[in-house]
């Protein structure tokens, strides 16, 4: 009885400790009026001094293509060029990617990836050799741009001298179902404000699209590891660990709007892929090469954090139930019950949360919608928690699935000719 | 060469401003805890309640659960919990003191931090320095404080905890942190003594005219909201745990102890009936200082109307009007949470008379203050802070309290006073029997098989003398029983009394 108590103790005060320092870091930004004043992006100056080459990797996505592009095309920034990549085995896309390169000549460039083996990655560093302008952006086929961003974006490499700049990303559609509002939440608190936090401390993981880089820079770290699941992530620590400059430019009108999963199955399926992805770069160790230890930590933590993510999906509950059902002494019963204040919190700031984007994406946020939030908590917690509990489970047992699995280390033949 | 390019590019002008801020407030402080630590043992006299909370005290610290009896969620167990944290010291270092004595000098450290809290509170409602120490001198000065200030009251710890959220609300980083730092400190707060939950408003005030224009309002909000309910909610989670939350036969339950606070307590009339308690209660308080409670009492009305004043006027605008109502219940020790907002609310008014009256007006205003403070406040605080440095009220009960350790261990009556003192010469326990236990707690009465007969001494003090007749044993006692031993004045008189076994 010892014991077990002296686990639960031991065990609450752990999860109280990951879900508090997780709460410390995700409400970074609304820290002080000066920190959240330190977030916003100065405007442009409407000067024009760099050239992009977007890249825009499509498979299987003929059916919004042509709209992303269109979109791209209507950006006010002068100098840049699209680069759409299509698998050789994707004739449907192939076909309306060149149709649509077709409708701006010398602006869109098609690139046919031959790998066997399709992946992002992959696609990417087979454009890679064909990027002529300064600074490389990547966006996905279903993502809506808003056609100041380069501008924008332009702006922020000349203000702070980045190597790197994050764009923000955000999930509109919140209305759709109970996930897709916790799924948008999330976003918004990543992008918003846990990001910043990274950016500050010099350790980054990327997001996968609206990230820019420069060519050169991106050149020198030889492009993308096509055998990573979470390729972005391991861009950014790779990045950060060789000491490249790295700034988040956040202005709620001009974010790259995207759509949550169709479904809680895909929902778990790409948080699986994360986090095996996460999972990975934690194995593979460039995050060592950070210059402090404060953001070695921080890179231990935040990729270890699929690890700690899984544990306590499943273990706060069950202490919960242990506290109430089992005869523990009241003393350690409430001790059981620490973790359940961050995570409250958590919660309560959300209900904030919820409010504040609203009216940053002018966006009715009803009541029914808060109820669905508060409500949501513990059903969004137990997909997060399986999603977690596969990814390691995927991770043990070695399947790193897909197409990536059979060329590991292997470098492209893309690549070798940059 | 680093050190000195560090050293010179600190900005000067900072660093004297916020040291001369500790040196006031820390050297005002130090003078206030002289007073209130002189003869911290003789007066005033040692009161039933700060026993009660002692020997609780004394049973977290041992490990015996929440309180020496059965506890019944009376008041909410923070404070004593946290006076458990210093309450073993002095008696460590002094042992023939009286235990309430000592446990009164561990009350000090909490009372320095209130002190140094109502300075800070006092600069960040926008007084100037001088003002701060002024409010921070009112408040210690006054003889209500350096009378109740020593006593072991639960209110203390409210009222400390009370300023602390204040403060924090009103930070002027406005860190989102301090501001949910603020609502856990508001709960504990609550926590320590529930009555102070009528002040929150107060808090709320500081924090909504904090955030004004802020661009994280909302998120400060849910930062305080997060910390007063999650830190709250520990309370109702602990009785929930023990299956206590909910009334129930033949267990005690917090929403029990809740109805018979709010509906059964029978109350202490109105303020304006001559004879009623509470009018009897402020009569009393008056007599130890009329000044601060009058004077605070304009100065709070005054001060509601200035937006910088508002919390701390509201928290005593809020005060005098739960005094007023009519039929509730007051308890002595209210006043103790009244005292640190008038005295805030005064330096707020005089600040604020100073700094906007003009040419003559400012200098006859200034007069008229000075001459007030020599000829009306200074003889009333000298009387009352002499007799706080000088009286010798306690003189009884240290006899007693040494008469009882000399004795040998028996099954003994007494007042919670003098409980902890036996139990620390070594009397068992569960043999040492606070009296209002024997007829109300059946728990305590199956101790004794065979009734008052199984007692060997009743120690007899006016509190045990209060309400004659209504504690059929402990009369049963008193009747039957031959004084050995007494002490103190007789009014006053602490008579130890064997209790006669054999009916006569």
């Amino acid at each position: 009885m010892t014991l077990a108590a002296v686990i639960m103790i031991f065990v609450s005060l752990v999860l109280a400790a990951f879900a508090a320092v997780t709460l410390w870091w995700t409400m970074h930004a609304w820290r002080t009026p000066e920190t959240l004043a330190g977030t916003r992006f100065a405007p442009p100056d409407g000067e024009q001094h760099l050239t992009f080459s977007l890249l825009l990797p499509a498979r299987h996505e003929k059916a919004v293509l042509e709209h992303t592009v269109e979109r791209l095309l209507r950006s006010t920034h002068e100098g840049f060029e699209i680069i759409i990549i299509v698998g050789h085995d994707d004739p449907d896309t192939a076909a309306v990617a060149h149709k649509t390169a077709a409708t701006a000549p010398g602006r869109i460039l098609v690139v046919t990836d031959h790998n066997e083996h399709k992946n992002k990655p992959r696609a990417l560093n087979t454009a890679l050799p064909y990027v002529r302008g300064d600074v490389v952006g990547v966006f996905d086929a279903e993502d809506q741009v808003h056609p100041l961003l380069l501008e924008h974006v332009d702006h922020a490499f000349r203000a702070t001298g980045a190597d790197v700049v994050q764009g923000g990303v955000q999930l509109i559609n919140f209305h759709s179902s109970w996930y897709s509002l916790q799924n948008c939440l999330e976003y918004f608190f990543w992008f918003r404000s846990r990001l910043h936090l990274h950016a500050k401390k010099g350790f980054i993981p990327l997001g996968g699209n609206t990230v820019f880089v420069r060519s050169d820079v991106l050149r020198r770290a030889n492009g993308w590891d096509g055998t990573c699941l979470a390729e972005d992530c391991d861009l950014g620590v790779r990045l950060s660990s060789r000491g490249a400059k790295v700034v988040v430019a956040y202005d709620a009108t001009i974010v790259t709007r995207e759509e949550t999963p169709h479904s809680v199955a895909a929902l778990i399926r790409q948080r699986t892929r994360w986090h095996q992805g996460f999972l990975q770069v934690l194995r593979k160790g460039e995050w060592r090469r950070l210059p402090t230890w404060r953001s070695r930590m921080l890179a231990r933590y935040t990729l270890t954090s699929p690890f700690l993510q899984a544990f306590s999906g499943v273990v706060i509950p069950v202490g919960v139930a242990v506290a109430i059902w089992a005869q523990l002494p009241v003393f350690v019963a409430l001790i059981t019950f620490l973790p359940v204040l961050p995570m409250a919190a958590t919660l309560m700031f959300q209900i904030v949360g919820l409010h504040d984007f609203g009216r940053q994406y002018d966006l009715r946020v009803r009541w029914h919608h808060y109820a669905k939030l508060v409500l949501g908590t513990f059903p969004y917690a137990l997909v997060l928690s399986t999603a977690a509990l596969r990814a390691v489970w995927r991770e043990h047992t070695g399947r790193r699935n897909w197409e990536l699995t059979a060329h590991v280390g292997a470098h492209l033949p893309a690549e070798a000719a940059a | 060469m680093t050190v000195l390019e560090l050293e010179r590019t600190a900005p000067a002008e900072v660093k004297t401003r916020s040291h001369t801020d500790l040196y006031v407030s820390v050297g005002l402080t130090t003078v206030v805890l002289a007073l209130l630590a002189w003869n911290i043992t003789g007066f005033p006299t040692a009161s039933d309640d700060e026993g009660t909370y002692l020997a609780q005290a004394w049973a977290v610290q041992h490990g015996k659960g929440l309180a020496h009896y059965t506890y019944w969620y009376d008041h909410p167990p923070l404070a004593w919990i946290q006076l458990a944290a210093g309450s073993w010291l002095p008696g460590l270092i002094a042992p023939s003191l009286l235990a309430v004595a000592a446990g009164r000098i561990a009350m000090l450290p909490l009372q320095a931090a209130g002190l140094l809290l109502v300075y800070v509170v006092g600069r960040r409602i926008g007084l100037p320095r001088w003002a701060a120490g002024l409010g921070l001198l009112t408040y210690g000065l006054s003889p209500l404080f350096l009378t109740m200030g020593r006593q072991i009251y639960l209110d203390s710890f409210a009222v400390v905890w009370t300023l602390a959220a204040l403060a924090l609300a009103l930070t002027p980083r406005k860190h989102l942190w301090h501001f949910a730092a603020a609502g856990a400190a508001a709960a504990a707060a609550v926590l320590s003594k529930e009555t102070i939950l009528v002040i929150l408003p107060a808090v709320l005030v500081a924090l909504w005219q904090n955030t004004a224009r802020s661009s994280t309002r909302p998120w400060a909000i849910g930062a305080f909201a997060s910390g007063l309910v999650l830190v709250g909610g520990f309370y109702p989670l602990y009785a929930l745990l023990r299956g206590e939350l909910f009334p129930g036969a033949g267990h005690v339950s917090l929403i029990g102890a809740i109805q018979f606070q709010l509906g059964s307590r029978s109350g202490s009339g109105s303020i304006f009936t001559d004879g009623s308690g509470a009018h009897e209660l402020l009569q009393s308080w008056l007599y130890y200082d009329s000044v601060l409670l009058v004077a605070g009492a304009a100065a709070t009305v005054a001060g509601l109307t200035s937006r910088r004043l508002r919390p701390v006027a509201v928290a005593g605008a809020i005060l005098i009007v739960v005094a007023l109502r009519p039929g509730g219940y007051l308890p002595a020790m209210y006043v103790v949470q009244v005292l640190p907002f008038f005295a805030l609310s005064i330096a707020g008014v005089i600040a604020w008379t100073v700094t906007n009256l003009r040419g003559h007006c400012r200098t006859a205003a200034v007069v008229l203050a000075v001459i007030l403070a020599a000829t009306v406040v200074a003889p009333r605080w000298y009387v009352g802070d002499r007799r706080a440095l000088t009286a010798n009220d306690n003189a009884a009960y240290v006899q007693a309290a040494q008469y009882l350790r000399a004795q040998p261990p028996s099954t003994i009556v007494v007042d919670d006073v003098l409980w902890l003192d036996c139990v620390n010469a070594g009397y068992p326990e569960d043999r040492v029997l606070w009296f209002y236990k024997l007829d109300l707690d059946t728990e305590v009465a199956a101790r004794l098989r065979g009734g008052w007969r199984d007692v060997d001494y009743i120690v007899s003090s006016p509190a045990v003398r209060q309400d004659p007749g209504t504690l059929p044993t402990v009369t049963a006692l008193l009747r039957n029983s031959t004084v050995i031993a007494s002490f103190g004045p007789a009014d006053g008189v602490i008579e130890i009394r064997q209790v006669d076994k054999e009916p006569s």
